[in-house]
């Protein structure tokens, strides 16, 4: 198969996940029809169909580690990151356990998802088994969205304040370069069964002469896109609550 | 004899105790003015230095087939002039400048911690000792400021001068880290009532983010010193290929310090643009919270780099892809700088006396600089110039054309505050064209240099075309800015005695540091001008037309407590130390060793031990809450239970040290065991120093000293404390657990 071909056919319209995300867009046009930001909610699903129908999930699928490695980058940075942004200003959780809203809890929710599921065992099962990977997949909209609950929550009140916000994304950036930069030049392949994939598609061919794509190389950029991308994502996290920092209304000043 | 040299002498103002107080004042000084200008002497002699070592360089390069220094003189010269540049002239200026300025423009009285300060000066002095007895010790280091290795290991460089390079380097390390720790503390905690940190000025604003990236940066390169320095005192192989170890490592680490490292010393000289420029425009700084972000941004990124200094090393061009990619990002927000600093020029009324000139100057050759920058992070194209002296020029542009003009700038500004006199505006302008047209001559030809193929590193040349007078132009050049450096010496001394009065505030400038007579007084104060903007001289000289108010900001918030702040400042640096380590542990461990093994341990003793420690952490804790409850009898109980566990767990490392060793495992055996021993063997020296910081507020506590006043020294050493702990957690996960999951 050449690369024009896979990239026509290799979609996965999954049902189930069409299905899911009509109902959402559904259930946010009911709900926040008039208050919502809607664009960013559309932005958010398409962020999940590029991830999860697009090649990009036929080539995660067991294919190549750095395909799976855009995956998770957009399910757990981008997609809830959007959907948070969508919410209205009124918007309120309801009762919500505090263990959810705890900053240490979304720090762990965003680095943990991101060093667990890159525990060999658990990589590899997610790119061989269906249910393993549908879990992966909505388990990591559902971390990255208590991650980004703490700098994007949609009321003031609920986010960290910007100082703080900025030490919470920056460790997160460290803890998440150093698994990047452990992946990149490491010997050993962290998810081996991308050494030898089954080839359902047809196309290694393909991806190991026409787009040079060796396990080595592979795991490398797979590491790369955790250590440079990811991280630009959170350095522009970060100059964002420097300039809610500077954007805070000015407070009358206090005679003394 | 003192009863007989007292009685003929004169009644005295000073008592004698008082005289030899100042016979020793500068020495003993903890005031941040005077430690401040010890940092510039300090500087300014090392400036001297390295300038020589340079003009030897020039000579020696003046014509082909040279034979005025040997080779090997050459090379020491080489590394001498980069290491001496770097770590005693630019660094400790910098200091010294944020030390005076950065208490005077926020209002303080002093740094936050006044004998840390000192300590943080005085190991400047005894780096330089230490860097330059190596050429009384069999010859300076003579594998340049980067020491590559495996060209800095014993097998190729068996003179103790790297040793030395590396000690000097480890001390001047601590002090950077120690000088940003207490910059740091002191912007978050020593403010002036109503300086809020969006009041700050750029000046105190970019040092105080600088700082960060100190310790974020510094602890990488000690990491690495430290490896290399057990390479060639243990005869270990970290960085020596021939043993199994990774020399591509050492550059990894020296990068990922040095890259911020090209920040850390540009940072405060944008800094000093972003104060003078507006002064001599007679504007406000032109978008502050965008100079102020960009500063930001340019941390951010400049940690996510480094590699770009390796794209011939042979990464591969999926790695170097990435790295040209965020490289070139750098662009933006330095852009966003240099348009700031014209925009605030434009429709300014300017005055161009020396400190704009020199400003104006950094701006024009800064603009060249990044634009040569820009071709580098070109993998493709730096291929071609990197090892040419394209990448010379580049650097210097960088190094001089940025940073020296900008101090020389500074040193203009602010010589009248730390005086009282101004300097010579003709001997000033003098220096300022004897700078540039120097400055050009020997930089601007050396990009054509490098265009031509000469390579850089080299002693000498053959006489291919061009070559010759390309390279006499530019030592032609250096002479010119020799001058220009004598000019400025004799400018500093004679207006230090002889020049015109300054007044508070000679340039009309509008940042608390002109609001104090000069020089200020001990105390700095004596009342503070009321501060609502962010140039408040400017709303007392135009009550009728003030800036608009700053507000909206942590005004309200508590301010951090000063010792914890300043431990938590610590840890951070700590914490990017053991992670190299652990870093590298796992790089050399991630397939097995010949020799020893993971498996020699035995993982239910440590576990033991380790809970002795985990335990530690749970009674200290208990202490403090103790300590809160003014339960002093508890809380004493609870410290002494904490140090014994402490001491437990160090006497648990020692046993299992004693049995690898009886069965012959010792550092040198494997990569195993070397990365096994720098690890435990660090974390081990931790804890030992939490456990002398915990005896000695024991024996604080036991002096009664918490029942009599309110003491913060628990809650820092306890927090010092379950930070050792933490580091175990990771480190018992990475040797001891991890392993066993293979």
């Amino acid at each position: 198969m050449t690369t024009s071909e896979f990239l026509h056919t290799a979609w996965s319209w999954n049902p189930l996940l069409l299905a899911a995300c009509a109902a959402a867009l559904a259930g946010y046009w009911f709900a926040f029809r008039r208050t919502g930001r809607i664009g960013y909610f559309v932005a958010a699903l398409g962020v999940v169909l590029l991830a999860l129908v697009s090649p990009i999930h036929a080539l995660a699928d067991g294919y190549l580690f750095s395909a799976h490695m855009v995956q998770h980058i957009l399910l757990l940075l981008v997609a809830p990151a959007l959907a948070l942004l969508s919410l209205p200003a009124t918007f309120s959780p309801g009762k919500m356990p505090r263990v959810f809203v705890h900053p240490l809890a979304g720090w762990l929710a965003g680095v943990g998802a991101m060093w667990v599921w890159h525990a060999p065992a658990l990589c590899n099962a997610a790119a061989v088994s269906g249910p393993v990977a549908a879990l992966q997949s909505v388990s990591l909209l559902v971390l990255g969205a208590v991650f980004w609950w703490q700098v994007l929550a949609p009321r003031d009140d609920q986010r960290l304040a910007p100082f703080t916000a900025i030490l919470y994304l920056f460790t997160a950036c460290v803890a998440c370069s150093a698994l990047g930069i452990i992946l990149t030049f490491s010997p050993v392949r962290v998810c081996s069964v991308f050494m030898h994939p089954v080839d359902r598609l047809g196309i290694m061919g393909t991806i190991r002469g026409g787009w040079g794509m060796t396990p080595e190389r592979d795991q490398q950029i797979g590491g790369l896109l955790m250590w440079v991308p990811m991280c630009s994502i959170y350095a522009a996290a970060i100059l964002s609550q420097f300039a809610r920092w500077h954007a805070t209304p000015a407070l009358p000043e206090k005679t003394p | 004899m003192n009863d007989t040299t007292a009685t003929a002498s004169p009644p005295l103002l000073l008592t004698e105790h008082a005289r030899a107080h100042h016979r020793v004042a500068w020495i003993a000084t903890v005031d941040h003015k005077r430690i401040g200008i010890l940092y510039m002497l300090t500087a300014l002699f090392f400036f001297v230095v390295g300038g020589v070592e340079a003009l030897f360089i020039r000579l020696q390069l003046a014509v082909p087939n040279n034979t005025l220094l040997a080779p090997d003189t050459y090379n020491q010269l080489f590394t001498m002039h980069g290491t001496t540049m770097i770590f005693l002239v630019a660094m400790p200026m910098l200091f010294g400048l944020a030390n005076y300025f950065v208490p005077l423009q926020i209002g303080a009285r002093d740094m936050a911690f006044p004998r840390l300060n000192a300590f943080a000066f005085w190991l400047v002095p005894l780096g330089g000792i230490l860097l330059h007895f190596s050429v009384l010790a069999g010859g300076a280091p003579a594998v340049g400021w980067f020491a590559y290795a495996p060209l800095s290991e014993t097998p190729y460089a068996s003179q103790p001068g790297v040793n030395y390079w590396a000690l000097a380097l480890l001390v001047l390390g601590i002090g950077s880290v120690s000088a940003s720790i207490n910059l740091i503390v002191t912007v978050l905690t020593a403010r002036a009532p109503h300086m809020t940190l969006r009041r700050l000025p750029l000046f105190s604003w970019m040092f105080f983010v600088n700082s960060f990236l100190v310790i974020l940066a510094l602890p990488v390169l000690n990491a690495g010193l430290a490896m290399l320095l057990i390479d060639r005192l243990l005869d270990t192989h970290f960085f020596l290929p021939a043993g199994g170890g990774s020399a591509i490592l050492w550059q990894h680490i020296f990068w990922a310090f040095g890259h911020p490292e090209v920040y850390i010393v540009a940072i405060p000289a944008f800094a000093i643009l972003s104060e003078i420029i507006p002064v001599f425009s007679r504007k406000p700084i032109f978008g502050y919270e965008f100079v102020a972000g960009s500063t930001v941004a340019i941390a951010l990124l400049s940690l996510l780099v480094w590699a770009h200094h390796m794209f011939t090393v042979g990464l591969g061009h999926t790695v170097d892809l990435f790295f040209v990619a965020s490289s070139l990002l750098i662009a933006i927000p330095t852009g966003v700088k240099v348009l700031a600093w014209s925009a605030t020029m434009l429709g300014g009324r300017l005055r161009l006396e020396t400190p704009m000139l020199f400003c104006v100057a950094a701006l024009v050759q800064f603009l060249v600089a990044g634009l040569t920058g820009v071709t580098h992070a070109v993998a493709a194209l730096d291929w071609q110039t990197k090892n040419s002296y394209y990448l010379v020029a580049h650097f210097h542009f960088v190094f001089v054309g940025l940073i020296v003009f900008a101090i020389l700038g500074a040193l203009h500004y602010w010589f009248p505050k730390m005086s009282g006199r101004m300097l010579s505006e003709r001997i000033g302008k003098w220096t300022f064209w004897l700078m540039v047209i120097g400055f050009n001559m020997t930089f601007v030809i050396q990009h054509f240099l490098g265009f031509a193929g000469m390579p850089r590193r080299v002693y000498t040349y053959p006489d291919l075309p061009g070559w010759g007078w390309m390279n006499m132009v530019s030592t032609v050049g250096a002479f010119f800015m020799a001058a220009a450096a004598l000019l400025l010496v004799w400018n500093l001394a004679h207006a230090f005695r002889r020049g015109p009065v300054a007044g508070d505030n000679p340039w009309k400038a509008w940042t608390l540091e002109w609001a104090t007579t000069s020089p200020p007084p001990h105390e700095n104060f004596d009342a503070l001008p009321p501060i609502r903007s962010r140039r408040p001289l400017w709303d007392e000289a135009n009550p009728d037309r003030p800036e608009p108010v700053v507000g909206g900001d942590d005004a309200t918030s508590p301010v951090a407590e000063k010792s914890k702040a300043g431990v938590i400042a610590f840890i951070a640096s700590e914490a990017g130390f053991f992670g190299v380590l652990i870093l590298a542990f796992l790089f050399f461990n991630a397939t097995p060793q010949a020799g020893p093994g993971p498996k020699q341990l035995d993982l239910f003793k440590t576990g033991m031990f380790s809970l002795c420690l985990f335990a530690s952490s749970f009674t200290l804790w208990r202490s403090e809450v103790s300590l809160r409850n003014a339960k002093h009898r508890a809380m004493k109980g609870w410290l002494a239970a904490t140090i014994v566990l402490g001491g437990i767990f160090v006497v648990g490392q020692g046993l299992e040290y004693w049995g690898l060793f009886a069965s012959g495992v010792t550092v040198s055996t494997n990569l195993f065991a070397t990365t096994f021993f720098t690890l435990t063997g660090f974390h081990g020296l931790h804890v030992c120093v939490g456990l002398i910081a915990l005896l000695i507020v024991l024996g604080l506590a036991l002096a009664g000293d918490f029942e009599k006043r309110k003491s913060s020294a628990l809650g820092a050493v306890g927090l010092y404390w379950h930070f050792v702990d933490v580091v175990w957690v990771f480190v018992l996960t990475a040797v001891y657990i991890f392993p066993l999951l293979k």
